[in-house]
């Protein structure tokens, strides 16, 4: 019976709101209001929701398809299995990672923000010790998750909604600068407008949460499309009016004043405001921080389980059915992430991460129209195949945009998810073909990669290093050329032998 | 075949050596131990890249530095 769908149209909707309402609008407004487009942050907010609803539109199709747990990794190991189904997981762990990190960063914020007005003095010493809290609450987490603590997350959409229209209403009796909330048509604002459109995406993708639970839904077929289009409208109505009167009322050139949302609401609603939306942010932290966990130890053990990871990542708690090696080693990258406080490098690389995945979904849809055109389909995804495409296309542009704009923030996220990939396809081809080769081929690899990386550093040396590093740089670089040569001439004597 | 025997030995500890100094030095970064960070001049948003690529680097230049040894030993 543990299996029984038991969730109707309406927990299925808050099941969507309750994935994508969290703590991004508490830190991703901040830095797309005040350092990128401005109050046309407000237009990029609509964006987000169209583009959400033409991937949502594949996630309907595929989860009605395919109802079984493990989501964006299950459709694309149907649809093509093998490395791609490796990197959609692997993708959509690191996004959790990096997301689960800016939660942990705005833990801290939020922390900040409430004794600012409770009491000032406490302040600095919280964000002086940012880090020690960041471990701190990960640690209790991390227990909390292995112990299998369930969150209450309908109560928290319920408090969440609650305080939402509260602001909006009494807003009401609030003047709204007119000029703070009309786009301004300036020569970078398009670069800029999707820059803001990445970079505040993922206020919207834990929507997907609802696909994952599609298996708990009664008439996943008819519900689950129902629920993930109904409460992308509502999340966008929501964000919409939130942000309108946020940027009506902070005036995009107070950089210094504090985050967007609680500075709005602290103009709007005095001190009361300001102490509610704190704990708001403060609790919306920690629930995503908790069920981000519980998303990495589940996406580790699923491809752990298909052979893709040590299998000790698998290993299950006696005592509390849950799998800690999982859960442990995910909270540690996180605490990795979270301790560097980099918010803006974290929100872009938990949003490209996304976007990936997003693009690998509407892939999976198109490839699964060809190869199994007659699986049973309960729902159909409408103006097939202009939205997969158009899904595909808006998650690369989304993209380059923030590059265009040539946003350090937005590069060195990029490159770093580009290295993360590298080594997520260099572990699959050694997970994968070790099973049959022996050792030699990684050293053959290790000895390329050696090689590479000393022509690389004696190549950039003379540009990036002063005198003394210079000759560091050239010494390392010749020792990683030898080392690299011996590698694999040794390997290739192996070989012939 | 000696001095391929001796080069192997040394490149081998010159690069597990090469390897370990750079993961004590993207520790050092992270932790910012000796404000090694202002030393370096790593602007913060570049800080989580510049670890990804030292460790990276430090990664493959101890598996690359052991296989020397390895093979110099036996």
């Amino acid at each position: 019976m543990g299996n029984e769908k038991k969730h109707g149209l309406v927990s299925a909707i808050i099941m969507g709101l309750g994935g994508a309402i969290g703590f991004e609008i508490f830190v991703l407004l901040n830095y797309a209001y005040f350092n990128l487009s401005g109050p046309s942050v407000i237009s990029a907010l609509f964006f987000c929701g169209i583009i959400n609803i033409t991937t949502m539109l594949s996630y309907s199709e595929l989860s009605a398809a395919i109802p079984k747990v493990g989501g964006e990794y299950t459709y694309t190991k149907v649809a093509f299995g093998g490395i791609i189904s490796f990197m959609a997981g692997s993708l959509r762990w690191l996004a959790s990672v990096f997301g689960g990190a800016l939660a942990a960063v705005v833990f801290v914020e939020q922390l900040g923000t409430l004794f600012s007005i409770l009491l000032p003095s406490i302040q600095d010493l919280i964000l002086a010790n940012a880090a020690l809290l960041i471990v701190g609450i990960m640690v209790i987490l991390m227990v909390l998750s292995i112990r299998g603590v369930e969150e209450a997350s309908t109560l928290i959409v319920a408090a969440f909604l609650a305080i939402f229209i509260i602001f909006l209403a009494v807003s009401i009796t609030y003047t709204l600068t007119p000029q703070n909330i009309v786009p301004e048509a300036s020569a970078g604002s398009i670069a800029g407008f999707f820059a803001t459109t990445a970079y505040i995406f993922p206020m919207f993708v834990g929507m997907r949460a609802l696909v994952a639970g599609a298996p708990q839904i009664k008439n996943p077929g008819k519900n689950v499309p129902r629920a993930l289009l109904v409460s992308t409208v509502l999340l966008t109505v929501i964000y919409f009016a939130v942000a309108y009167v946020a940027v009506g009322v902070v005036d995009p050139l107070e950089v210094d004043a504090g985050p967007l949302l609680n500075v709005a609401a602290e103009r709007i609603m005095g001190t009361i405001g300001g102490i509610l939306f704190a704990l708001a942010g403060i609790i919306a932290s920690v629930s995503s921080m908790g069920t981000a966990m519980t998303v990495q130890s589940s996406l580790l053990g699923g491809m752990s389980r298909d052979g893709y990871l040590p299998k000790v990542l698998q290993k299950v708690h006696k005592r509390f059915g849950t799998r800690y090696i999982a859960i442990i080693a995910s909270s540690l990258c996180v605490i990795f992430f979270g301790s560097s406080g980099a918010v803006v490098f974290l929100g872009y690389a938990a949003s490209f991460g996304s976007l990936l995945v997003f693009a690998l979904v509407n892939l999976s849809l198109i490839k699964l129209r060809r190869k199994m055109p007659r699986l049973d389909r309960p729902f159909k995804s409408p103006l097939y195949p202009l939205t997969p495409v158009v899904g595909i296309v808006m998650s690369v542009l989304l993209l380059i945009f923030p590059l265009i704009l040539r946003d350090v923030n937005a590069e060195s996220a990029i490159i770093s998810s580009l290295g993360l990939v590298a080594i997520v396809l260099v572990t699959y081809y050694l997970r994968m073909v070790m099973r049959e080769i022996d050792f030699n081929r990684l050293r053959v690899a290790v000895g390329g990669i050696s090689f590479g990386s000393g022509v690389t550093l004696i190549v950039l040396a003379p540009t990036i290093a002063s005198s003394s590093l210079f000759v560091i740089m050239v010494l390392v670089g010749v020792v990683s050329i030898i080392a690299g040569i011996l590698n694999i001439l040794a390997s290739a004597r192996k070989t012939i032998s | 075949m000696k001095i391929r025997r001796i080069l192997t030995a040394i490149t081998g500890i010159a690069q597990g050596v090469i390897g370990g100094a750079s993961m004590v030095l993207a520790l050092m970064l992270y932790l910012n131990i000796l404000e090694v960070q202002t030393v370096f001049n790593v602007p913060l948003e570049l800080l989580p890249l510049y670890l990804l690529i030292l460790g990276m680097f430090s990664l493959f230049s101890v598996i690359s530095g052991l296989y020397l040894i390895r093979e110099e030993q036996g």
